[in-house]
């Protein structure tokens, strides 16, 4: 395990670089993720957002960089390390990814199935109570994917992601695609399980009202590289980046913020 | 999982998770201790299977789960607990826990929640009412197959009028690239093919006819068997296995992925922009690739002759001007459009018929390949019989 200021550091990523063809995209990039926050990485349209959270979970591999998951380098990660790894996080994709042919509850219990040997009353059981918890009615259970609405897919895919009661928990645009009501909810769920599991959640989303809601730190993706991390009202308060500043003090932004950080906002305003 | 706070667990002890029962006073305490975690659950599980709840002698009996020695705990250990918390409350005793940390006792709390929620009924149905069920779907399945072809002929037939009175529709892009992936591209495998069935059935009929001295004859049967039924039937077998799986695959994904809803939506008709150009590329493809096939047949055919008969170029081409006529090619030839529409027809409808998963995609591009091979032999069959009763 790897400590900084008394924090465990769960992965770490130092130097990456990687292009697509001649369009390189990052440039000896760096980022840590510390146990038990959620951390939000926002960026531009094709700064990689999603390509490092695939570099990470070791989808795709980087031209060059480091990337220490748990505190072992991914490069050198024996079979059987890799396996163990693969258990302790739970990756929930843009569209949920669950496989067409098996139902929810199914679904579910293919990590179960795959890591652990379990007695099916008792994957029955945990895969309800994960059900439950991300907040899909029971009868959800003998559907198929194609049966259930977007926001429904969604949380199914959360499911399946927390099966193994992972550490941390990768989301891809967890509320893209959502009315406001349901992504208002999603960010709770998320903000809940968190809390009652221990979760560290890493998430790459472009959504304001979730950076200001549930994240504890955000880390900002351009130029090639993070530019700046720190927490949502940090980081709008002292921008020091165009972009930065752009993102978080644009209309959106304004809209979306807490009722005391746009206090505050609105004297600095005033005093410029 | 959640580990307890500021408490430094040594992997050892945090991986042997246990409990023990004791009866101290009039409470029941369970003490358990370790790693409560789903990795340890089929252990745990079992033990607390065999553990035999207690039964209180007085109602002031209380039950406790003392859990100030678990370091680490996830949902399937506080279920486990939870459940056992429930057997307890269920025989009479007032059960509550000491020792759990505020993460603890919030994990705990929610799988209690959310842990005994109603679940929906499964309809069992047994192995002969299953049998029974499958065996009047298939039935039925064949009528109604059987339906919607035609009217998925109709359909098409509707289209191609529509064409015709209006001809700036015809898709003309996809019509050249349908030629060149169904027609085109086939032409290696169906030349290779019809090349090597027809050096073999040269060789065979040699030897068969030898004993009664009517080994010349072999080239007669060469050759109309190739005209006839071989040329058409292996290209067509071919062509639906290589085009018509493909057709199913291509538009069953654009259905699965909502395309041809989207096509429907912005005013295009699938059927002018799918369904035609593929059948009116098949049906001019598949007369020309058969013909490929009736000729690399004969030259197999010949290779062979010269080998195990010794029969030179320009004699087996006498013996072919004297063993067929044009009626033989076209016997061959006139099934070709026929076949050709039957395996656009099958491959693009049932992709039409694929549903959202990826299974769906599979069965339909089976059953698309399994359909159009039974209807192109059932086809040769009829022509068979038709041409025999015209006497050609």
């Amino acid at each position: 395990m790897t400590f900084e200021n008394g924090r465990e550091i769960l992965i770490r990523v130092r130097g990456l670089a990687k292009s697509f063809g001649s369009h390189q995209i990052w440039d000896g990039m760096s980022l840590d993720v510390y146990r038990g926050e959620i951390l939000a990485i926002v960026g531009g349209s094709g700064q990689g957002k999603s390509v490092l959270m695939r570099v990470i979970t070791g989808l795709i591999q980087p031209d060059a960089g480091y990337v220490e998951l748990f505190g072992k380098d991914a490069k050198t990660l024996s079979d059987k390390e890799r396996l163990d790894i693969e258990t302790r996080w739970g990756i929930l994709f843009q569209d949920g990814a669950l496989f067409s042919s098996l139902t929810v509850l199914q679904n579910i219990q293919v990590p179960m199935r795959e890591h652990l040997d379990l007695p099916q009353a008792m994957m029955d059981d945990l895969a309800f109570l994960k059900l439950a918890m991300v907040g899909l009615p029971p009868v959800a259970a003998h559907k198929y994917p194609s049966e259930l609405s977007g926001g429904m897919r969604k949380r199914a895919g959360l499911a399946r992601a927390l099966a193994l009661d992972p550490e941390i928990v990768f989301l891809d645009e967890p509320t893209a695609g959502l009315d406001p009501i349901g992504a208002s909810d999603f960010d709770q769920l998320i903000k809940k399980l968190q809390q009652t599991l221990g979760l560290t959640v890493y998430m790459v989303t472009h959504d304001l009202d979730t950076i200001f809601t549930v994240c504890d730190r955000v880390a900002v993706l351009a130029d090639k590289r993070i530019v700046r991390t720190g927490s949502p009202s940090e980081l709008q308060q002292h921008p020091n980046h165009p972009w930065i500043e752009e993102y978080f003090c644009g209309a959106r932004a304004r809209a979306a913020m807490p009722s005391a950080a746009k206090a505050q906002a609105g004297m600095r305003s005033l005093m410029v | 999982m959640l580990k307890r706070d500021h408490q430094l667990v040594l992997p050892t002890q945090a991986r042997a998770p246990g409990f023990r029962v004791e009866l101290r006073g009039t409470t029941f305490r369970l003490i358990a201790t370790g790693a409560w975690t789903v990795a340890e659950a089929t252990r745990l599980d079992q033990a607390l299977k065999r553990l035999r709840v207690p039964i209180p002698p007085t109602p002031d009996f209380t039950g406790e789960m003392d859990i100030a020695g678990i370091a680490e705990i996830d949902t399937a250990g506080a279920w486990l607990l939870q459940r056992t918390a429930a057997a307890w409350e269920a025989s009479g005793l007032r059960t509550h826990y000491a020792g759990a940390t505020e993460g603890f006792r919030i994990l705990i709390e929610e799988v209690r929640r959310r842990g005994n929620t109603e679940r929906p009924q499964v309809e069992q149905i047994g192995a002969a009412r299953q049998l029974v069920d499958d065996t009047t779907r298939v039935l039925t399945g064949v009528w109604r197959d059987a339906v919607q072809l035609t009217s998925f002929l109709g359909e098409v037939v509707a289209g191609m009028g529509r064409l015709i009175r209006q001809p700036w529709r015809f898709r003309t892009t996809s019509f050249v690239h349908h030629l060149d992936h169904a027609g085109l591209r086939a032409v290696p495998i169906v030349a290779l093919i019809c090349l090597l069935i027809g050096a073999v059935v040269m060789q065979q009929g040699v030897v068969q006819l030898r004993p009664f001295g009517a080994e010349p004859f072999a080239v007669n049967m060469v050759a109309i068997l190739a005209l006839r039924e071989v040329g058409i039937l292996l290209t067509a077998i071919m062509v639906a296995g290589r085009s018509g799986s493909a057709f199913t695959a291509e538009i069953g994904s654009m259905k699965m992925r909502e395309e041809i809803d989207a096509m429907r939506t912005l005013g295009i008709d699938p059927m002018d922009t799918l369904v035609l150009p593929r059948v009116l590329a098949l049906v001019v493809a598949l007369p020309l690739l058969t013909f490929i096939g009736d000729v690399m047949g004969l030259v197999g055919g010949g290779i062979m002759a010269f080998g195990v008969l010794g029969l030179d170029a320009s004699t087996y081409l006498d013996k072919l001007h004297e063993a067929i006529d044009f009626q033989h090619f076209m016997a061959g030839m006139i099934k070709a459009p026929f076949a050709a529409i039957i395996i656009a027809l099958v491959g693009c409808m049932e992709g039409m018929k694929v549903e959202g998963s990826a299974e769906s995609l599979g069965t339909h591009v089976t059953s698309a390949v399994v359909k159009s091979i039974f209807l192109v032999i059932v086809l040769d069959a009829i022509f068979a019989m038709f041409l025999s009763g015209i006497g050609v």
